[in-house]
């Protein structure tokens, strides 16, 4: 042990670099400390920093400052998963169409809001029918007016815009001595159509034309495969972040989650790890009754949980096979004190932490309004507290 | 069982359909079978609560429980022998757009017998205080996903204070990262991150209030 923290708490002599600490925890072995990655501070950091939602969107240099000086005044942690608030696409548009519509504040939303998903039912029915024939990046060129209706070429450029920030966020943070983790993010089949025919639609779907689902869902996964290993190309990054959350058992049961998430997480993740990727998996809501599955995963990939999930029966059910990260509640970070959120770290810690294989991280996203103090207390538990023995 | 609580509590959606026509066909009394519906929907509620059923199969349920009563409820028109628990104000707060979960509750409150005014999303405080005002409801449940949403369902009680009528409401807050800290915060009288839990904690304050 080294040094003393501001708080009287001592700090943890460190023997890693950030970016060996995460890869330890990645290969399920023991590092120095628990490597401390909360998700996306980039909303945090400007609302804490005085922006407003519309600034934070479009007053790039001020937000991407506020970000850096917000991430030394918690005395740094281990990297930046998320660099900023741009995507990546690879450059056709099928790729690019397949993000999602956003509302963005004070243009669709108050000024002071943040960004939410706007989710419509913008595939149909028989689109099924039509990926399944096609595949997902032909039904893509011939109909992406359904998703945008600006011209392909803006498309494209907008996409390309995108990319550009992204790479030049990444810089910044290098320049800045932080590793960034993420190069790519896609969707399951399951999210996708989930999100693009909406929750209830697609439910219907699962129940009237079940067979016609799968097809299409055959049809695009090897596309999202592809496209994200192009992102992870254009990035020089090595971390894919498959968004997951409507196939878990909050959601479906379990021959639903076989049948139509299972088999194409398995079928991605390990198409990924064979390509040198490493697959982050965001869970987000419940999925308790599914790890036994992630067993089963290829050895190298991260399960995200966002405090909906049992961290705790995750760790015994995980041990030794899969790196768990998370999962500090939103609302304990906006509500809480400081030694609500130290007291939670240090049983995550003491836990999930035991024998390695854990990253200590925000639950989904650390929230706009999150507590300066709080989230500093997850940072600094992770950085004074070692598991208990 | 009978044939057709049997249909609505496995999700048999044809089947369900082409029983409830069958039977208003041959002049079967509709009160008798929109019973018969709910005890099918109170099943599949009691299933979901013990986790042999998911979302999924509450959305399924709802949709075929919709379409039941799209032709039942023709039948009904004036019927007085219908009766609801009670009536409720629901809405996601005001900068929030997210629907599932309070659609989610709502549909399980409607099974339940409530009768829900769903107000949909991005509700203002002021919209909620004149419902709960022009309804007599007693009760009002806001839904909120992300985090600045609290502020919101605070504002929101606040609102039905200042109009002196805080004291006849009782209010519960949902959504998946809602916690005790948060219920205190907004000053509601519950909370619930599920549901099934939320039809109960409902139920409650109805029976606390008929007393």
């Amino acid at each position: 042990m080294q040094g003393i923290h501001k708080e009287g708490r001592q700090v943890i002599q460190e023997t890693m670099t950030s970016w060996e600490r995460v890869q330890a925890a990645i290969n399920v072995e023991i590092p120095d400390r628990v490597p401390v990655l909360p998700m996306q501070t980039y909303y945090f950091a400007c609302r804490y920093k005085g922006l407003d939602g519309y600034q934070m969107v479009k007053e790039r240099e001020r937000a991407v400052r506020a970000h850096l000086e917000v991430y030394d005044e918690l005395g740094g942690f281990d990297g930046q998963v998320i660099p900023g608030i741009s995507f990546v696409f690879p450059r056709r548009i099928s790729g690019i169409i397949a993000e999602p519509l956003y509302k963005v504040p004070g243009v669709d939303l108050p000024r002071d809001s943040v960004l939410q998903h706007d989710e419509r039912e913008i595939l149909l029915p028989e689109d099924y029918d039509l990926i399944a024939d096609l595949g997902w990046n032909a039904f893509a060129e011939k109909y992406y007016g359904k998703f945008n209706p600006r011209p392909a070429s803006k498309i494209l450029q907008w996409g390309e815009r995108q990319t550009a920030r992204y790479v030049d966020d990444i810089k910044v943070w290098n320049e800045h001595g932080v590793p960034v983790y993420k190069g790519g993010e896609v969707f399951s089949p399951l999210m996708f159509f989930s999100m693009f025919r909406t929750l209830q639609q697609f439910t219907f779907d699962l129940y009237r034309r079940p067979d016609r689902v799968e097809a299409a869902m055959d049809a695009l996964v090897e596309d999202f495969i592809q496209d994200a290993i192009e992102e992870v190309r254009l990035t020089g990054r090595t971390w894919v972040m498959l968004v997951l959350e409507r196939g878990g058992c909050f959601y479906y049961p379990l021959k639903i989650f076989e049948r139509f998430e299972w088999k194409y997480i398995k079928k991605m993740t390990e198409a990924w790890v064979k390509q040198g990727i490493t697959p982050l998996l965001h869970l987000d809501q419940d999925w308790t009754l599914n790890l036994p599955y992630f067993q089963d995963l290829p050895r190298g990939c991260i399960c995200e949980f966002d405090s909906c999930t049992d961290m705790f029966q995750a760790k015994e059910i995980l041990a030794g096979k899969q790196c768990i990260m998370g999962d500090v509640r939103a609302s304990l970070q906006t509500h809480g004190t400081p030694e609500e959120v130290q007291e939670y770290c240090a049983q995550l810690i003491d836990v999930v932490g035991k024998g390695g294989g854990f990253i200590l991280s925000s639950g989904c996203f650390v929230p706009v309004d999150a507590k300066f103090e709080n989230v500093k207390a997850m940072i600094d538990c992770a950085k004074t507290h070692l598991p208990a023995q | 069982m009978s044939e057709l609580i049997d249909a609505i509590t496995n999700i048999r959606e044809d089947e369900v359909l082409r029983i409830v026509r069958h039977r208003l066909k041959v002049g079967q009394d509709p009160v008798g079978l929109l019973d018969e519906c709910r005890a099918g929907m109170a099943i599949v509620g009691e299933r979901y609560q013990t986790g042999e059923y998911f979302l999924g199969e509450l959305i399924m349920s709802g949709e075929i429980f919709k379409q039941a009563m799209s032709l039942i409820e023709p039948k009904l028109a004036g019927d007085t022998r219908i009766e609801t628990i009670g009536q409720m104000v629901m809405g996601t707060v005001k900068g929030d757009i997210h629907s599932i979960g309070k659609d989610v509750a709502a549909g399980l409150l409607r099974m339940s017998g409530f009768e829900v005014l769903d107000l949909g999303v991005d509700v203002a405080p002021e919209a909620f205080v004149e419902k709960l005002v022009d309804s007599g409801a007693p009760i009002l449940g806001m839904s909120g996903l992300i985090t600045p949403s609290f502020e919101s369902m605070k504002n929101t009680v606040d609102a039905i204070e200042k109009k002196g009528i805080r004291d006849r409401v009782k209010v519960i807050i949902g959504g998946g990262i809602v916690i005790e800290q948060v219920r205190h915060y907004v000053g509601a009288d519950a909370f619930t991150r599920d549901g099934a839990e939320g039809v109960k904690i409902c139920k409650e304050f109805i029976r606390k209030a008929d007393r």
